[in-house]
């Protein structure tokens, strides 16, 4: 019989938090959608996959990244919620839209994250056919999110780095 | 922020020739169009100056890439081989951006993409410059995108 062993937490929990609470506060006050949080997941190669995803980087203090990925129909009938009015996926403005809602959860989330970090530009993809890649070193949390307006997930793939000492500092 | 796109041309040979011992060959960015599967790799930077680099190429170049990286048979690659291969490119043309930028500047990680039916946007940005060459008879490119500062709307 196979003994299965304990799986060590993917991500620090201090790191998902703010993003769950972020993606509460912006949906619930740019949206006016409840979210309901569901069980995390850590990514696999074989997915899943989504048609529609807002990537967000982060650097300095923090490195790696945060995504909003959403299916299509989600994604519409989401950012129709967002922008007041219904758009067609191939819209640069629904890309535009798209970004902004993941530059603003990442950047809440970036409030209550320790550390002096900073975030991207959004970077939006859109099809039906791609794989965005999981870097090895850096595990990927999926958050599955419900709402009435349809179902999206947020990824998140970040760590926190060690700090440097500064040479020659003390503290007293 | 200005960049001489000869000057990124020049760096590109100098990567490729470096890394992958590979020529590269000047093409018009017009030429290039739609090439089925395809990889898009990303850095962004951010600090002092925020943008992003771009580097698009087909799958099949990504594999060539790939099998010259990790010595392995190109029919023997992953996909994991291939975007890890093109992330270290990317990187490593985005590490010599930044060394062009004033101080003060973080790169982000790479950001891979492969897929045959998608495409990428960076809202809020624009692009200022795209260096388009040929590799081994692959179309690969490079965009430099710069954010444009727009007021936006707290949460």
């Amino acid at each position: 019989m196979t003994q299965i062993e304990k799986p060590k937490p993917a991500l620090d929990a201090k790191i998902i938090v703010p993003f769950i609470n972020a993606t509460r506060e912006v949906f619930k006050r740019m949206l006016s959608l409840e979210t309901e949080i569901c069980r995390p997941l850590l990514k696999t190669e074989a997915g899943p996959h989504y048609d529609v995803t807002g990537l967000i980087g982060f650097s300095g203090s923090l490195i790696g990244s945060a995504a909003l990925s959403f299916e299509e129909p989600a994604a519409v009938s989401i950012v129709a919620c967002f922008a007041g009015q219904k758009m067609e996926s191939t819209s640069p403005d629904f890309a535009d839209a798209v970004g902004e809602l993941a530059n603003m959860v990442a950047g809440r989330a970036k409030r209550d994250l320790a550390g002096d970090a900073s975030i991207t530009i959004p970077n939006v993809i859109i099809g039906k056919s791609y794989s965005i890649a999981a870097l090895r070193a850096f595990p990927c949390l999926i958050v599955p999110c419900r709402t009435k307006a349809g179902d999206f997930a947020v990824q998140i793939s970040i760590k926190q780095m060690a700090a440097v000492p500064n040479a020659g500092g003390s503290q007293t | 922020m200005d960049f001489n796109l000869n000057d990124i041309f020049q760096l590109a040979g100098t990567i490729w020739q470096a890394t992958l011992g590979l020529t590269i060959e000047p093409e018009q960015p017009d030429a290039i169009g739609s090439c089925g599967r395809a990889t898009v790799a990303c850095v962004q930077i951010t600090g002092a100056w925020n943008g992003a680099v771009f580097l698009s190429c087909p799958a099949d170049f990504a594999r060539r890439a790939a099998s010259i990286m990790f010595n392995v048979a190109p029919a023997s690659i992953t996909v994991s081989e291939l975007q890890d291969a093109i992330a270290e490119l990317v990187n490593i043309v985005g590490g010599n951006v930044k060394g062009l930028l004033p101080d003060g500047c973080h790169l982000s990680l790479p950001q891979v993409v492969e897929g045959a039916d998608y495409s990428a946007r960076v809202p809020g940005s624009r692009m200022i410059g795209r260096v388009a060459f040929r590799c081994d008879s692959h179309a690969v490119s490079i965009c430099i995108l710069e954010k444009v500062e727009t007021k936006t709307v707290a949460a």
